[in-house]
């Protein structure tokens, strides 16, 4: 709580920033979120290798939102950058049932690290606007969200080419980063 | 406030516990944007001065996307000095790479894809050909010339890639861009990769690329226009008027500040010069080359010494060139010692009839100097002028005379040295001055001196009166002298005997037999065998040998052979044009082994051995039962010292002497091998063996291929009518030889 408590004080001071960390598989819409997010367009995108960050304002808040390449070989470097974390954007592809319990793996071993343990968690159930797509509570249960212990979370579709969902997932966290 | 507290207190207390990295890794973690930059800072700090942060890699790279260019830059500096040590986590870096040479700001697409390419790791290069593609192309010309050094470090790490993806024909069309910074830099690039290349296709210079640089090159850096005018001296003109073109725009060149551009601009002239067919515009030009020059020795000493170096090849391909300017290369007092060296080395090369008397009062005044071997040096270039210009001859010896008088050791014993290259020079023109040698008999205490004094007694020896007192002086201590004078003294003896054998009967006797039965070292023991065969079979054939005409010596002001000198006159303005060696005899990293330096370096002694032999020879006309003597004193060629530093050699060669003296006057003047080669012999006469022997044979086949022979010895015994066996000669002469060789010789008189 008093964490909480300094961050807050901490924005008051002027260039504190909310660190919120996108994640998920390659191919999931991350990059394109975090860009519908600062700039409000979709742009088009090549796969990160590597790493892409911005400050997006919402609100009255500045959140530093570090979107992480998905690939393979990246993936064992998330790590590097879970310090200060207040919050997860996982973003997973809700078309791609193929790979959804690799999602699930990476996102519990990265829920099992220790510089994560204050951090909450959003879901994007992504790509809603494709047919077939699976449906919030589809996701939330090849996930296994429902087993998560001490774990702020909750799960939102979204479709980042259209723009839809991303604003309620960012109002839930902004909910939950000021109380 | 209490979280204030705390953080401060925190950084007070964190710092002992866990280190600095800990520190700085918690700071480059930081919420705050200003305490990031600080850490950042800090890293690089500690980076400079050589503390190990390659542990806060990732943590550095996260501050990689910023629009603080401040901020960018450290980072990119982090990164180009530790993404060796963290190959894989360079991936990390690659997006913001990417992002970066899209960037609005020209400056940092610069500097990302050239931060990219300084990146020397595998992984990145999977990565670089989209952004590196992008950035040739760029409508900025600051980011394209960024850009084209970029593919040459591609082209280092992967060639195979750069030419797959068509970046070197990018490159070639950007020697055709608008912009000459652009043009400088895809010709630096081309060129170097040209270097590396297996097919050597990359960069021809032909007609349309070089004037594509010619148009560049009044417009670029001075790096800009050393790297084109490097390239240039690669083009070779297809006539005489096309060199003329080529020189009229390379001219204004000469101007320039920097000493590199200018010497670059000279090496373009130089090579150019060879296809110019108009004698007047050669003159024009040399006339044009000087002034630049001479405001070169107005610089640091050390770019004073570059520039001598690379004069002093000059005017050894174009001696009419600095004529008038003998005055810039006098020494200050206050030069550094190498560049006094060169210095004198230039005012030898341009010392003509005419400024002789100068030259000559200059170099008095340096041979009363206090650094010993600077003054040693001007008193034998007092010499090399005397030798070079006939009329001079006179004054020098006068000047030499002087610095005699003055009676400082060191001086009186070089100028004897010289004095005695002055008597080859000019026989019999200076005979007058023996006596005042002489008074100084006593002073000389270096080998070289004694022996040429020695020598000079022995020369003159009919004129001199008490020659043979003056040789038994030394003959007192003979067995206690360097193996140069006993040798010396030996032939002085002899000759000695043949011009005066009343006088000198018992003397030479004496020397022969000490000689022969109470010295070890093989030459001088040898040499004494061969006069007493010599002189116990036929003394006329021994006076014809002893006292045989001396080939004429001169002072070569040229001390390389032509071939070399053409590929140094193509690398002037490079290490090549200071070291006086082809690149390839001090670049052995690249093509070329150790080993195969060696066998060049090997090859070109013997080119030069066989070119001044061939020449001495020549000028000799040497006939053909003196050449017998050439194999039988080739034994003598691997004497284990110097025997007697062959002065008209010697004086032609300032710097080592270069390959024996093939003169018909062999026992007189002994062999000097090339630096090199006389110390390995040098081990192998102390050991005296026959394994040594053999060894020396095969190494003077190698290295100066005379008529075959089959055994040392027996070429040594057969002459003498001894058919000892060979082992007999390496010890001490058994008591019946030494008999009838003393029967021998007594049967002369």
């Amino acid at each position: 709580m008093g964490s909480i408590f300094s961050r807050i004080l901490g924005r008051l001071w002027g260039d504190k920033e909310v660190r919120i960390l996108i994640l998920g598989l390659d191919g999931a819409g991350k990059t394109t979120i975090l860009y519908r997010l600062q700039v409000g367009e979709v742009v088009t995108t090549i796969p990160t290798i590597g790493f892409n960050v911005e400050t997006v304002q919402y609100k009255n808040i500045k959140f530093q939102v570090w979107d992480l390449g998905g690939q393979t070989s990246i993936r064992p470097y998330w790590r590097c950058y879970y310090a200060n974390t207040d919050a997860v954007i996982y973003v997973v592809d809700s078309v791609d049932r193929d790979r959804v319990s690799t999602a699930k793996e990476e996102l519990m071993a990265m829920l099992e690290e220790d510089e994560l343990k204050d951090a909450s968690l959003l879901v994007f159930a992504n790509k809603q606007d494709m047919a077939g797509a699976m449906t919030a509570a589809e996701v939330s249960d090849a996930l296994g969200l429902s087993t998560l212990m001490n774990r702020q979370w909750s799960i939102y579709k979204t479709s980042a080419v259209k723009g839809e969902g991303l604003t309620d997932g960012l109002d839930w966290l902004i909910n939950i980063l000021q109380k | 406030m209490a979280d204030f507290l705390r953080q401060n207190a925190g950084r007070f207390f964190a710092n002992n516990k866990k280190g600095e990295n800990a520190e700085l890794l918690a700071d480059l973690n930081s919420e705050y944007r200003d305490r990031r930059k600080d850490a950042v800072k800090r890293v690089i700090a500690n980076m400079t001065v050589g503390k190990d942060v390659s542990s806060l890699f990732p943590q550095v790279v996260k501050n990689m996307q910023t629009e603080d260019l401040e901020m960018k830059k450290l980072v990119y500096l982090y990164l180009m000095n530790y993404a060796k040590s963290n190959p894989d986590l360079v991936i990390l870096a690659v997006n913001t790479f990417v992002k970066d040479t899209d960037h609005v700001n020209p400056l940092i697409r610069a500097l990302a894809i050239r931060t990219m390419g300084c990146i020397r790791v595998d992984k990145i290069l999977d990565h670089i050909c989209e952004p590196l593609r992008k950035c040739l192309q760029d409508d900025n010309p600051y980011v394209r010339k960024t850009a084209a050094i970029g593919v040459a470090k591609l082209w280092d790490l992967d060639q195979e890639r750069a030419l797959e993806n068509g970046f070197v024909t990018v490159l070639q069309d950007l020697v055709s861009d608008s912009n000459p910074m652009v043009v400088a830099n895809a010709v630096t690039a081309l060129a170097e990769m040209q270097e590396s290349s297996v097919s050597k296709d990359v960069f021809v210079v032909n007609v349309a690329i070089m004037n594509k640089m010619l148009a560049a090159l009044n417009e670029c850096t001075e790096w800009g226009q050393i790297a084109i005018l490097t390239s240039l001296a690669d083009y070779r003109p297809l006539d005489s008027k096309e060199a003329e073109n080529v020189c009229e725009r390379v001219i204004p060149r000469l101007q320039h500040a920097n000493g590199s551009v200018v010497l670059s601009a000279i090496r373009v002239l130089m090579i150019f010069m060879r296809y110019i067919k108009s004698e007047d515009f050669i003159k024009g030009m040399i006339k044009k080359m000087s002034p630049p020059l001479v405001s070169l020795l107005a610089s640091a000493p050390e770019v004073q010494y570059v520039s001598l170096r690379n004069i002093n090849l000059i005017l050894q391909k174009r001696p009419d060139i600095l004529q008038n300017d003998v005055r810039v290369f006098f020494c200050k007092y206050n030069d550094p010692p190498y560049v006094k060296r060169e210095k004198l080395e230039i005012i030898i090369k341009l010392c003509n009839d005419k400024n002789i008397e100068q030259i000559l009062s200059e170099l008095k005044e340096y041979a009363s100097e206090v650094d010993v071997e600077f003054v040693r040096k001007a008193v034998r270039a007092i010499g090399r002028c005397a030798i070079m210009i006939d009329e001079a001859s006179e004054r020098c010896v006068n000047v030499l005379l002087d610095l005699i008088n003055t009676k400082v050791n060191y001086v009186v014993q070089e100028a004897i040295i010289v004095i005695k290259d002055i008597f080859r020079k000019y026989p019999k023109r200076y005979e007058a001055i023996i006596p005042t040698l002489c008074q100084n008999l006593d002073s000389l205490d270096e080998p070289e001196a004694k022996g040429s004094l020695i020598w000079i007694i022995g020369e003159y020896a009919e004129r001199i009166e008490n020659a043979d007192e003056l040789i038994e002086n030394f003959l007192e201590t003979f067995l206690e002298e360097n193996s140069q004078v006993q040798l010396q003294l030996l032939t002085a003896t002899v000759k000695l005997f043949l011009k005066k054998p009343a006088q000198s009967q018992e003397i030479v006797h004496r020397v022969l037999q000490t000689a022969t039965n109470e010295i070890d070292n093989p030459d001088t023991r040898d040499r004494a065998y061969v006069y007493w065969r010599l002189l116990s079979t036929d003394p006329q054939a021994a006076k014809a040998v002893v006292l045989s005409d001396k080939p004429p010596i001169s002072v070569e002001t040229r001390t390389i052979s032509p071939a070399l000198m053409d590929e140094l006159i193509n690398n002037i303005s490079t290490l090549a044009s200071v070291y006086h060696k082809p690149p390839k005899a001090f670049m052995g990293n690249r093509a070329f082994s150790a080993d195969a330096v060696k066998t060049a370096a090997a090859a070109d002694a013997r080119d030069e051995e066989q070119i001044i032999g061939d020449a001495v020879l020549d000028a000799s006309g040497a006939p053909a039962p003196k050449n017998v003597m050439t194999d039988l004193l080739d034994l003598d060629f691997g004497s284990s010292e110097p025997a007697y530093t062959s002065p008209p050699v010697s004086s032609s060669k300032p710097a080592s002497n270069n390959g024996p003296n093939y003169s018909a006057d062999l026992f007189d003047m002994s062999s000097d091998m090339s630096g090199s080669s006389s110390s390995v012999f040098g081990g192998m006469g102390g050991m005296g063996g026959m394994g040594g022997m053999q060894q020396q044979q095969t190494q003077h086949q190698q290295q100066a291929p005379p008529p075959a022979r089959n055994d040392p010895f027996g070429d040594l015994g057969g002459l003498g009518g001894f058919g000892q066996p060979p082992q007999q000669q390496q010890q001490q002469p058994t008591k019946p030889t030494q008999s009838s060789a003393e029967n021998d010789l007594l049967g002369l008189f």
